[in-house]
């Protein structure tokens, strides 16, 4: 990308294996401030991985990771006490959506939100309060701030884990598959929040298999094959006019289940 | 029914003695159960996420202390204990003579035993909290320690606590096992009124009546607990 525009994350070389079976097979990708960025593939093609990386959940085996000014190499699948301190601050300006929302269950609604701003951020807690408020209310879930999350639908959940997600003040906000373990009825609420952020302008990495929403909200599309990005450019150009064969057979396949679902 | 007089707090009576002899059962269990849940806590930590030392240490710990019986135990530090301070203090240079208290000898073999129980009991409930949980604590930025404090202790004590009711009852009955030692607790006290007055089985049967009140009641507060820490749950009220 050019380089007038801000270099929010940024990934070179990254590689891993899980045992004998290599996932990734050198990835570069850079995102700028204000990219949307859909990462679409097969199964198994390594786009979760890849996702998992960045924040160094899964731990690369080779490779570079930048999150704004810190960056890490990790080598040999560990890190270091000093890389370890890096990819801290790292994770503090990032907020990662996960596919089963993962919220914290012995908190509720509210605790889940203020959680990271007051014991990783040391925010002070009226400051945090209110600002998790905000978050929730833009999310339609003010009313229930004191509900646990066990009593709130799917869609609520992973509408909480994005005010969550959002409390971090992230640069870059990274979704993995995040309507993929919902109800198909459900879908919708959430893909309408995450729309509503693409519209301000917020940094996003979103791993999706939903091909429309992918075209409709994305600056750029990525298509993983085999650990390999194999297609990378606007939604018009991948869904458009793909260029590699794999990357035709998988959107034909995409959207022809589509039309019979 | 003069025989019910010998439990009153009269001049005859041995009533205020055995209830001081049952807060020092409580006093002893209370002890004991704490200085086992802070061992029990290492001991789960070295199993669960130490270094192939830490873990090793852990095992052979809990393999040794689950395997001897606890009366040796408590032998070991009252008489045996008494001989190492004696040696360390006399090399040290201190006049003598050296002592350990039955109460200090005996909360403390009995929370080291319990300390390999609650270990195994947390060490369970420790890898049943759910992954994604932890994961979500890492991915804000959390450290080892903030995650331990705020993820991982909260959700494994809900599931580790009907386990440790189980031991904190076993604690309070081991406590009986300090009376060898000569401190007057509920056990020893019912035995030297039971030898004294020649009333067998009211003494026995008061000893009886004050563990069961302890463990009774303790059992009344372990569901309390429970159910506050249920309260997030689906069967939990709000």
């Amino acid at each position: 990308m050019t380089d007038t525009s801000k270099t929010v994350l940024s990934i070179a070389g990254l590689r891993k294996s899980f045992g004998a079976n290599e996932v990734l097979r050198g990835i570069d990708l850079a995102a700028s401030d204000g990219d949307v960025i859909s990462m679409i593939g097969a199964s198994g093609s390594g786009k979760s991985t890849l996702l998992r990386c960045i924040p160094m959940l899964e731990i690369p085996d080779a490779g570079t990771v930048g999150v704004g000014e810190d960056r890490v190499s990790p080598r040999g699948g560990r890190l270091t006490r000093a890389e370890e301190a890096t990819v801290r601050r790292m994770r503090c300006q990032l907020g990662f959506v996960f596919q089963n929302f993962n919220l914290w269950p012995h908190r509720t609604v509210l605790e889940n939100v203020i959680e990271a701003p007051l014991f990783v951020q040391g925010r002070a807690r009226s400051e945090a309060v209110d600002e998790a408020m905000a978050l929730l209310d833009k999310v339609g879930l003010a009313a229930k701030r004191d509900a646990y999350p066990a009593h709130l639908s799917g869609g609520q959940q992973q509408r909480v884990a994005i005010a969550r997600a959002l409390a971090q003040h992230p640069r870059a906000i990274l979704f993995d598959e995040p309507t993929s373990a919902l109800d198909p009825e459900l879908v919708g609420e959430v893909l309408k929040v995450i729309r509503s952020l693409a519209e301000e302008g917020r940094t996003m990495l979103i791993v999706t298999h939903e091909m429309g929403f992918a075209r409709e909200v994305s600056s750029r599309v990525v298509f993983l094959h085999q650990g390999h990005i194999e297609e990378d450019g606007t939604p018009a150009e991948v869904f458009g006019a793909p260029k590699s064969e794999r990357a035709r057979a998988f959107l034909a396949s995409h959207f022809d289940r589509n039309r019979q679902g | 029914m003069e025989d019910l007089a010998l439990l009153g707090f009269g001049p005859d009576g041995w009533g205020k003695v055995l209830v001081q002899a049952g807060l020092m059962t409580l006093a002893v269990s209370v002890a004991a159960f704490v200085v086992g849940l802070a061992l029990g806590t290492l001991i789960a930590w070295g199993r669960v996420s130490g270094g192939g030392m830490a873990r090793a240490l852990a095992h052979g710990y809990t393999a040794v202390m689950r395997g001897v019986p606890e009366i040796l135990v408590i032998y070991l530090f009252y008489f045996g204990g008494r001989q190492v301070v004696t040696a360390v203090g006399t090399a040290l240079g201190f006049p003598g003579p050296f002592d350990i208290s039955g109460f200090m000898a005996g909360m403390l073999a009995i929370g080291l035993i319990s300390g390999a129980n609650q270990a195994e009991v947390l060490r369970g409930a420790w890898q049943a909290v759910p992954k994604g949980t932890i994961e979500a604590g890492r991915v804000v930025g959390m450290s080892r320690f903030t995650l331990f404090r705020r993820v991982i202790a909260p959700q494994a004590l809900v599931t580790a606590l009907p386990g440790l009711g189980n031991q904190w009852q076993s604690v309070i009955k081991e406590s009986a096992l300090v009376s060898v030692t000569g401190l007057v607790e509920t056990m020893r006290q019912v035995s030297v009124a039971a030898g004294t007055t020649q009333e067998h089985f009211l003494f026995y049967a008061a000893g009886a009546a004050i563990y069961l009140a302890i463990t009774t009641l303790s059992d009344q507060l372990f569901r309390l607990a429970e159910r506050h820490s249920l309260r997030g749950h689906q069967q939990g009220g709000m």
